[in-house]
């Protein structure tokens, strides 16, 4: 679990950010419990009203559910459905700022895929 | 459930400390204090837990005033800082008999768990005060704050002189006992970028009067840098709340606060917009506002 905050962004994000990498990781599995917002709040040395907006981001992109009394466990799915929305940002963050920089250094679409098979055969 | 602070001025003869200060505590919310020197943050504390006389104003507590009123000072803390001088009587004592006094006065005092971080902090109890080292002489205070049970639980710069090993455990030790009690607690300090993340609501306090008071995280995601180029710069920020400008060449930079849900709007202009920590935020706003 324990990752390195960082100021770039929102500490509740990056607590949503890391307990997802733990789930891709399988160090979290799917309908098992997560740590609770104290128990977040007291390793990160963070306020747990923070931890606990990162864990209801998480609820509300149906990746945990609430037992109750018991505490937040991993949807069943929970996995595959985080895959797909990293892939949908891997696109917005990553494929559509390369273009834009690729066409600002006037490389056109046959030397991009050159490149990037270069960078895969190492 | 609320301390509230109505209209408070105070003034030490023809200084005025406090001037017309509006504040209201929440309960069950850990809250940075942040100011300069001189800001009056001690004053404000010690006014808040009735232990200084207002000049003008009133105390608070779910409706009560506070001051003379024993129910409502059996609900507040204030740990000051130790501070070693001649005329301070308590530095005078041992830690056992620091920690006897802070029993007595208050009524809801945790021996055990008092006991078992002069234990954890390796302090011996039968030191005197003003012998102890300023780190130590922290602990102290910090021991008192945690174990007094407080509701309402002031610390004015807890983390002086502790060692970055020791101010973390400090900060472990109060969201501990904060997320088991749910108590209220205001902390005053000037090392901010490491406590900034425990703070639920910020407090900065300027010149005698609320500057601002804001949900942390709230107050960083609408708080950005933008530098570029100074005719991009300038037509961005027109109209918009700016400090702290920094000049270099065709170059200018600044710190731009946003209305609440306000989206940053480029306007097509190659500007970097960076975020900031609640540290640049302090010195941004303590610094002149820019007349756009």
């Amino acid at each position: 679990m324990k990752e390195v905050l960082n100021q770039e962004k929102s500490i509740y994000i990056q607590i949503a950010e890391m307990i997802e990498n733990d789930i891709l990781r399988d160090v979290i599995l799917e309908e098992e419990r997560v740590p609770s917002t104290n128990e977040l709040a007291k390793l990160y040395v963070i306020n747990p009203a923070t931890a606990a907006k990162g864990i209801n981001l998480l609820v509300d992109k149906g990746i945990l559910y609430k037992k109750r009394g018991v505490g937040m466990f991993v949807e069943s799915g929970a996995k595959e459905k985080i895959k797909a929305g990293r892939k949908a940002e891997f696109y917005e963050r990553f494929v559509i700022s390369l273009l834009k920089e690729a066409k600002s250094l006037g490389i056109g679409k046959a030397e991009l895929i050159g490149m990037i098979e270069k960078a895969e055969e190492k | 459930m609320s301390l509230e602070l109505k209209n408070i001025t105070k003034c030490y003869g023809k200084k005025t400390v406090l001037n017309g200060l509006d504040l209201t505590l929440e309960e069950g919310k850990i809250y940075g204090l942040v100011g300069r020197n001189g800001a009056g943050k001690t004053t404000m504390l010690s006014i808040a837990s009735a232990q200084n006389p207002t000049t003008k104003g009133e105390i608070m507590l779910d409706g009560e005033t506070v001051w003379e009123n024993q129910k409502c000072l059996n609900q507040i803390c204030f740990s000051r800082e130790i501070v070693n001088s001649a005329d301070n009587v308590s530095s005078a004592l041992k830690v056992k008999e620091y920690l006897r006094m802070a029993q007595m006065l208050f009524p809801y005092w945790d021996k055990e768990m008092a006991d078992r971080l002069v234990e954890e902090f390796e302090l011996d109890e039968k030191q005197k005060i003003m012998k102890l080292s300023k780190g130590m002489q922290s602990m102290i205070t910090i021991i008192v704050a945690l174990a007094s049970k407080a509701k309402y639980t002031f610390l004015d710069e807890p983390a002086a002189g502790l060692d970055v090993v020791a101010r973390e455990n400090f900060y472990r030790l109060l969201l501990d006992e904060y997320s088991e009690s749910g108590r209220t607690f205001v902390i005053s300090t000037h090392i901010i970028e490491e406590a900034a993340d425990v703070f639920e609501e910020v407090i900065f306090l300027n010149k005698g009067t609320i500057m601002l008071k804001e949900n942390t995280e709230e107050l960083l995601s609408r708080c950005i840098h933008i530098s570029g180029k100074a005719e991009d710069v300038d037509d961005i920020i027109k109209g918009k709340r700016a400090f702290h400008q920094e000049k270099m060449g065709r170059s200018k930079g600044i710190t731009l606060m946003l209305d609440g849900g306000e989206i940053f709007d480029k306007k097509g202009r190659d500007v970097e917009v960076s975020p900031l920590s609640l540290q640049d935020v302090f010195v941004a706003l303590c610094g002149r506002e820019e007349k756009l």
